[in-house]
């Protein structure tokens, strides 16, 4: 049973990466986030793949998909929906948005005015929506792909630290490799083949997985040190604040799911250390630098410092 | 704080520190020394606020050229310890001008430390020392704030820290208290600080006493191991006056006094054993129970058996000593000394020498009963009273036949006067009589007031007695004390005497000495019951039982505090597995392979393993044990022997030193 489940995974990331090459750790990494049930932010410059991993993992795991491109001009009834009065029942119906989808791709999500912003993090917060006094439920499993370029480049708000937070993990994915380029450029267009992907794994297989993922075993000895982690990142004076325990069990349920798509029963040091970068580096201020562009660098000083084994 | 600037808290404190310093050496200090203190405090308040600039050096120079002038100016170019701490405070004062970084600042606050630390040389009290406790507090506090940086720079927390600090040291404070040998001082300081203390002269006139007795400070304290005497016994004897001139009685010259024969003591019953402590009185003189039998190290027996200490009285003075009661005291007397005791002048006080003469004729030239009708006619014609008015020339006569009142040293004087013209050798006596029980630490407290003359004569055989004419004149005054007769039987009589009138009042002044007391015999002259101590403790008094109890425990606490400061930085684990898989690690890191934090033990063991291909089955045996071991569900016992089997092995294995590269 379980087997086969890890084999269809083990297919899905093999189409995905098929798709994205060479970017087989981002691959990953977004699995795991969807398998932790968590929201993804991918950041990066425009051309970078973004979209095609959205589209790809919803092709994959056989999720039903809808992107919404935000602009700065968008309302955030663009998103949720709007209630139309109908003439002929003489009644205002409700037209939902297009949150109301299996897996949503919003991208470019910082062109779009904070008030928008915060209604779809509500939405990714509350797995509901409100309109008019009318609360609606969003489908079953929902997962957010968001993209956001840089906040440095011109026309973006940038997300504050609080919705930030909302995003299990952010990742980037960073230009290929000079020898995957070259694969590339040979290739030609990798967008297409996104969409030729075969589904691999079924909505309830995919729940299955989840279920897995939960009962993946974490020690005493693992737990002190994803504790000394945070507690690093709370007393060292590099890190202008620390990480918050909904950080905390964040990270500690993406080493779980990292470990489950490992092929293992429990979670070793590696797997948090794995997914640390992903999981960490946005919830986190360098003291020196308050722009948010140092995350990476203060995560990998983490790394170097807190000592696997406490004594 | 780069550059070593000072925050405004901390100036705040360091002036705060400086002026408590100084404010208890303000009751000797000259004037203008206070006076520079506070205005160079100010300078620096305006030099910190930026309104002021730094003086110019020539400004500085001036000021202390002016400040070595006014200090020898000042105390007479005599360079005793006053001179000494003014000096230190005058050069606290200045260097408040020049503090540019936080070392000036500190350089401040050490010599603020040593002038309250000088405190101590000019006021012991118990409210001193607390006063001194809580500015070296703030003097710490004030460390602390020249330390801290710029922001967050509160007051309250420099107390904290401060007090934080102190707390660890008590217990060296205490272990330091009672064990650390007194030493006793390698200089001698004797110290004149202008105050007029009080207590008996050595020469005794008509009217020293009752001058005394307007004084309600305390002589001294005495405490008994054995029964306390009952107050008719009270009589302690501070000096011998032998020498009349008509007027004043004096002790013999200097070179009498040196070729007099020390006086031979018979005790009648057992000596009593007693401890005195004795407040500063300016004189050497020291006061001892009726009749002294030996006088402890340090102490001198005069001839005439009284005691005397070294050099003057300064400071609270502590001894032991023995009395007996009962006695007889050179039953021999030579010509030449029986002479002595017969001295008068050649002329003057006619009317008393002729009613000598009459009371040897009227009893037959009985010693005891010349004295008998003596005392017989002070009590039928004469009044003990405080203000027996001004006496001239010829005070004796002035005395017995106009004024027919005095005080102890009027009856005493006239006594002898008496007895000598009849051909009794007799003497003056001046001390103390009487004492105040205090019920609360079980002492005697005895005040100026009850400073007392008395005679003593002396009889062939039975040698000096003590006779006391105001026991003949109001015997109330001898069995209560000087303070509770006048209270009785002069309500009028308003000096210092009766300021402790109210019972309450009374209980409370008892009370409040009592803890005087204790604080000195406990705490200031600790020294006695410190050789006790330690006698207890180490079963002996030995010098080398002493230095041992001084060196094992602090070889205890130096040698914990150094493997606390020295212990490796990751104590040895108590597991042994982690024991054996941290020397494995050791040995590792010798050998090149060292783990860096973010490796677990496993990824750590497997990376090693390509190094080591002979050992390469057992490391990577071990990284999976130690993997399942540490996070797996389900830990199995019998793989954690499995796992030191296999570090052993591998650490038996592994070469000590570095590797050789073949």
């Amino acid at each position: 049973m379980v087997e086969t489940l890890r084999t269809h995974i083990d297919q899905a990331l093999k189409s995905l990466s098929s798709v994205l090459l060479g970017k087989e750790r981002q691959v990953r990494l977004a699995l795991t986030c969807l398998l932790a049930e968590g929201h993804l932010l991918i950041e990066d410059l425009p051309g970078m793949g973004k979209t095609t991993l959205a589209h790809a993992l919803a092709r994959v795991l056989g999720l039903d998909d809808k992107r919404i491109q935000f602009t700065s001009d968008m309302l955030p009834a663009d998103i949720i929906g709007v209630s139309i009065f109908e003439p002929r029942e003489s009644q205002f119906r409700f037209h939902p948005g297009p949150v109301f989808t299996q897996l949503l791709l919003a991208d470019e999500i910082n062109r779009a005015t904070p008030k928008t912003q915060s209604a779809l993090l509500e939405a990714m917060e509350e797995g509901q929506v409100s309109v008019e006094g009318e609360s609606y439920t969003l489908p079953r499993p929902f997962f957010v792909i968001a993209t956001q370029n840089p906040s440095s480049q011109f026309g973006t708000f940038p997300l504050p630290e609080s919705q930030l937070d909302r995003f299990l993990m952010r990742v980037t994915l960073g230009y290929p490799a000079p020898e995957v380029e070259r694969e590339l450029l040979a290739g030609g267009g990798t967008r297409e083949r996104a969409q030729q992907l075969e589904q691999c794994l079924t909505p309830p297989q995919l729940k299955q997985v989840q279920e897995g993922c939960r009962q993946v075993h974490a020690s005493a000895s693992l737990i002190d040190y994803v504790q000394r982690l945070l507690q690093y990142t709370r007393e060292s004076e590099e890190f202008s604040y620390g990480v918050s325990p909904r950080g905390g069990l964040a990270l500690l349920r993406c080493a779980r799911c990292w470990a489950w798509l490992a092929g293992r029963d429990h979670v070793v040091p590696e797997d948090v250390q794995a997914v640390l970068g992903a999981v960490v580096a946005h919830r986190v201020r360098s003291a020196s630098d308050l722009s948010g562009h140092e995350g990476e660098r203060l995560v990998a000083r983490l790394l170097a410092e807190v000592d696997v084994i406490g004594h | 704080m780069k550059g070593g600037l000072i925050s405004r808290t901390a100036v705040g404190w360091q002036l705060l520190v400086v002026l408590l310093s100084v404010l208890p050496h303000m009751e000797w200090l000259p004037l203008w020394v206070p006076a520079l203190v506070v205005s160079t405090a100010g300078a620096r308040l305006m030099i910190h606020s930026g309104r002021w600039s730094f003086p110019h050096w020539s400004v500085k120079t001036a000021l202390v050229i002016a400040a070595c002038m006014g200090l020898i100016l000042s105390f007479n170019q005599t360079a005793g310890p006053e001179t000494m701490v003014a000096l230190l405070v005058v050069g606290q004062a200045l260097k408040l001008l020049e503090i540019y970084h936080r070392r000036d600042a500190l350089v401040v606050l050490f010599v603020t430390l040593f002038v309250t630390a000088t405190t101590f040389l000019f006021n012991e009290t118990v409210w001193m020392a607390a006063y001194v406790f809580l500015v070296v507090t703030l003097v710490l506090a004030a460390m602390n704030s020249i330390q801290q940086s710029d922001h967050n720079n509160l007051y309250a927390d420099h107390l904290r820290n401060a007090v934080r600090l102190l707390f660890p040291a008590i217990p060296f404070m205490l272990v330091l208290f009672f064990l650390f040998p007194r030493l006793e001082p390698f200089w001698s300081v004797t110290l004149d600080t202008g105050q007029a203390q009080t207590g008996l002269s050595d020469e005794l006139s008509p009217g020293d006493v009752s001058k005394l007795a307007q004084s309600s400070a305390l002589a001294f304290r005495a405490s008994f191991s054995g029964p306390v005497p009952p107050p008719e016994q009270r009589y302690w004897r501070m000096l011998v006056l032998s020498e009349f001139d008509g007027r004043r009685w004096t002790r013999p010259a200097l070179q009498v006094r040196r070729q007099l024969r020390t006086e031979k003591l018979y005790p009648l019953v057992e000596g009593q054993n007693y401890e005195v402590i004795m407040e500063a009185s300016g004189r050497p003189w020291l006061p001892a129970l009726d009749q002294p039998m030996k006088a402890e190290a340090g102490f001198f027996m005069t001839p005439v058996r009284t005691l005397r200490a070294s050099q003057a009285v300064d400071r609270r003075l502590q001894y032991r000593l023995q009395s007996v009661p009962l006695y007889r005291l050179q039953p021999l007397l030579t010509a030449q000394e029986e002479q002595r005791y017969l001295q008068l002048p050649a002329r003057g006080n006619s009317d008393s020498r002729e009613l000598a003469r009459q009371l040897v004729a009227d009893s037959g030239g009985d010693t005891s009963r010349v004295i008998r009708q003596l005392m017989e006619l002070f009590n039928r014609e004469f009044i003990y009273t405080l203000e027996p008015g001004r006496l001239g020339r010829d005070s004796v006569d002035q005395f017995l036949f106009e004024a027919k009142q005095g005080y102890c040293e009027h009856f005493a004087s006239a006594t002898v006067f008496v007895l000598r013209s009849a051909g009794i050798p007799a003497r003056v006596v001046t001390g103390y009589q009487g004492g105040e029980w205090n019920p609360y630490e079980g002492y005697l407290q005895v005040r100026q007031y009850d400073a007392h003359a008395w005679v003593e004569y002396w009889t062939p055989g039975s040698g000096w007695q003590r006779l006391d004419p105001t026991a003949a004149v109001a015997p109330e005054r001898i069995r209560s004390s000087a303070q509770e007769y006048f209270r009785a039987y002069e309500n009028r009589f308003a000096g210092a005497v009766s300021r402790l009138g109210a019972g309450w009042l009374r209980d409370l002044a008892q009370r409040y000495d009592a803890f005087n007391y204790a604080w000195h015999r406990w705490v200031l002259n600790y020294e006695g019951q410190q050789a006790d101590l330690l006698r207890d403790w180490l079963g002996g008094g030995e010098q080398w039982r002493q230095v041992l109890a001084w060196i094992v425990p602090s070889a205890m606490v130096f040698g914990g505090l150094a493997w606390y400061l020295m212990r490796p930085r990751r104590a040895s684990p108590r597991d042994p597995l982690e024991r054996v898989l941290q020397r494995l690690q050791q040995r590792l890191s010798v050998l090149g392979n060292e783990r860096l934090p973010a490796e677990s033990l496993s990824m750590w063991l497997r990376r090693s393993a390509d190094d080591w291909p002979r050992q390469k089955g057992m490391l990577l045996k071990l990284a999976l044990l130690d993997d399942r071991l540490r996070y797996a569900e389900q830990a199995d016992p019998e793989q954690r022997g499995e796992m030191i089997h296999l570090s052993r092995q591998l650490l038996r294995e592994l070469p000590r030193g570095k590797r050789h590269e073949s």
